[in-house]
């Protein structure tokens, strides 16, 4: 088991587009200013970006967790929303059940759960209709001696 | 990896630690220590900005002394397009272009053809890239010396096509040696340059290798000596010189000004460092993916705006323009030049592009997390004002350069009376400097000469 070093939460407002993307930035300089390796930093903020938008998007709120280990970073989203009455769908490419309003901010694309997965070493979600969904993502440190 | 060249130099007894470059510095590379400024070599990016604030001209620019270029015997001028937008509307480039003749110059190269290949290069390689995007400029220096200090996850995203003025260095010294019978060594390519960061990038280029030209004239430098020439040359006949076209000098579309080969969609330029890091900031999160190029200049208004340009930016423009407008349809020697060069020539940048290795990376990352931790806690006893008089740009570097060993914890202010006394000894000179009480308006002892207003 690998040891924790760094644990750090973070609060999302949902429906808060104006706030959208200040956590990501967050995890960013923290990240980036302890010089881990910045393919793994990238990869994270990336997922950690996507993950916020998505609780911006459809939650009231949620939190956002990173966990530093000496060998991957842990990133834990759980919100308080709608859930996901089918993960395979969501999944796919395209895939969207945004809003035109969304849309035109730029966001639901349908790309960011199939994105979150593609930059992440390993990937979960967890949701029950009605109550939230969570999301558990890894992404492992290749070289932080 | 050998020692870093800077483009500015603190001066420490002219520097009076007045904190102004700390604070313009935007990789915070600037701490004021005992009244004097320093830099953290690692961080700085070679913008200028310290040296545009300092009220004491204790900050001078790294410059190749001119007279290094007398052991040449050819000397061949490559002139920054943001040159010809320095003189009055009826100026022509062609006008500077012979008085740089006449100062001495052997040579005034057609740096439009060199302008021209790199901007297809580039769109080649966009259409080529197969990702991450966007892809990043790399002409300006404070650009990319910026991705590999502060965004080193970006650094191939910084295109792998070598600078026009680099190509252009090499392929007049072949030309020249061969047309003049002359070595290459004997040759040299000399950069006009709007500003001090183009000079460092050929002392030392970011991508470790050695740069094919052998010296800088700064456009502030030599412009009296131009301005001068221009109007002695123009009641003479053939003063205007029509030894070049004005398209083989000046070339609008320009890594140094528009691509217009690009889709404006999928392009994006960007001028002044605040607006590239905002920008940057979004493209590592993940944002602006449907951006394909970005072409980045750290002056506001690009490279007319250099440091080291005479016009102001808006006169320049419109110089630009005015010239842009006017130019002539390449000529068929134009192109079959450019077609030439592009079929033997490789454009590509000749070494990759690294993040620059910061201080904090030789300790393992156990240390790093527990020196974070440690700055998090002395964060909790610092004011968060971010006044500055700890020498450091902001309480939170200053928790940094504490949980780093780098600065006492009682360098704060709030935290130590002995600072403020300390301080006063370096800052405060005449009566008060002593120590004692100064007297204030309204309680007893207050002089009449004092002009409190109560």
């Amino acid at each position: 088991m690998a040891a924790e070093l760094l644990r750090e939460s973070y609060e999302i407002q949902g429906r808060n587009f104006d706030k959208a993307g200040e956590i990501s930035s967050e995890i960013k300089s923290l990240l980036g200013g302890l010089g881990l390796d910045a393919a793994a930093v990238r990869r994270t903020v990336i997922v950690a970006f996507e993950a916020e938008m998505n609780v911006v998007m459809y939650a009231r709120r949620g939190t956002l967790t990173v966990i530093l280990t000496d060998e991957d970073i842990d990133l834990e989203v759980r919100d308080e929303g709608p859930g996901i009455p089918d993960v395979g769908l969501a999944m796919q490419e395209g895939y969207s059940t945004a809003s035109d309003e969304m849309r035109e901010m730029g966001f639901g694309f349908g790309m960011g759960l199939p994105n979150m997965k593609k930059n992440a070493d390993a990937f979960r979600i967890e949701t029950e209709v009605g109550k939230g969904t969570s999301v558990l993502a890894t992404i492992r440190l290749n070289s932080h001696v | 990896m050998s020692e870093l060249t800077h483009g500015f130099k603190i001066g420490v007894e002219k520097c009076d630690g007045r904190m102004h470059c700390m604070r313009a510095c935007p990789t915070h590379a600037i701490r004021v220590k005992g009244g004097k400024a320093r830099v953290i070599p690692e961080l700085c990016i070679d913008c200028g900005n310290c040296l545009a604030v300092c009220p004491t001209g204790a900050i001078t620019a790294t410059t190749l002394p001119f007279t290094a270029l007398d052991k040449f015997k050819f000397k061949v001028v490559v002139a920054s397009p943001a040159l010809f937008a320095q003189f009055g509307p009826n100026v022509t480039p062609a006008q500077v272009g012979r008085a740089l003749l006449d100062l001495g110059f052997d040579a005034v190269w057609e740096y439009a053809v060199d302008i021209e290949l790199i901007d297809r290069a580039i769109s080649k390689t966009i259409r080529n890239w197969p990702g991450p995007f966007p892809l990043i400029s790399n002409s300006c220096p404070v650009v990319v010396r910026l991705v590999q200090v502060a965004y080193p996850a970006m650094v191939d995203q910084v295109i792998s096509v070598d600078a026009p003025r680099e190509i252009a260095a090499r392929e007049l010294k072949r030309r020249f040696a061969e047309e003049k019978n002359l070595k290459p060594e004997e040759i040299a390519a000399v950069y006009i340059t709007p500003c001090q960061a183009k000079t460092i990038s050929i002392i030392q280029p970011a991508e470790g290798v050695s740069s094919h030209l052998d010296g800088t004239v700064a456009i502030k430098e030599i412009y009296n000596d131009i301005l001068f020439r221009i109007q002695r040359n123009a009641g003479r006949e053939n003063g205007g010189a029509s030894f070049l076209a004005i398209g083989e000098l000046f070339h609008w579309g320009t890594p140094e000004g528009e691509f217009p080969h690009l889709l404006r969609e999928h392009y994006l330029p960007l001028t002044g460092l605040q607006d590239v890091i905002k920008v940057f900031d979004d493209i590592e999160k993940g944002k602006l993916r449907n951006i394909e190029f970005l072409e980045c200049h750290a002056c506001p208004g690009g490279c007319i705006g250099g440091n080291l340009t005479v016009e102001n930016i808006y006169a320049a423009r419109s110089k630009l323009l005015r010239l842009s407008a006017a130019l002539p349809r390449p000529s068929a020697g134009f192109e079959a030049e450019v077609a030439r060069r592009c079929a033997t020539e490789d454009l590509s940048l000749r070494g990759p592009l690294k993040p620059r290795r910061l201080g904090g990376d030789a300790f393992d990352l156990r240390e790093r997390v527990l020196r974070k931790k440690r700055a998090d806690e002395l964060m909790k006893g610092l004011p968060g004002l971010n006044c500055g008089l700890c020498g450091a740009p902001s309480c939170r570097h200053h928790a940094e350069d504490v949980a780093a060993g780098w600065a006492d914890v009682s360098d704060c202010v709030f935290l130590s009376r002995t600072r403020i006394d300390r301080l006063r000894r370096i800052y405060v000179r005449g009566e008060a400097a002593d120590g004692r009480d100064v007297p204030t308006g309204g309680g007893e002892g207050s002089s009449k000469g004092d002009s409190h207003g109560g």
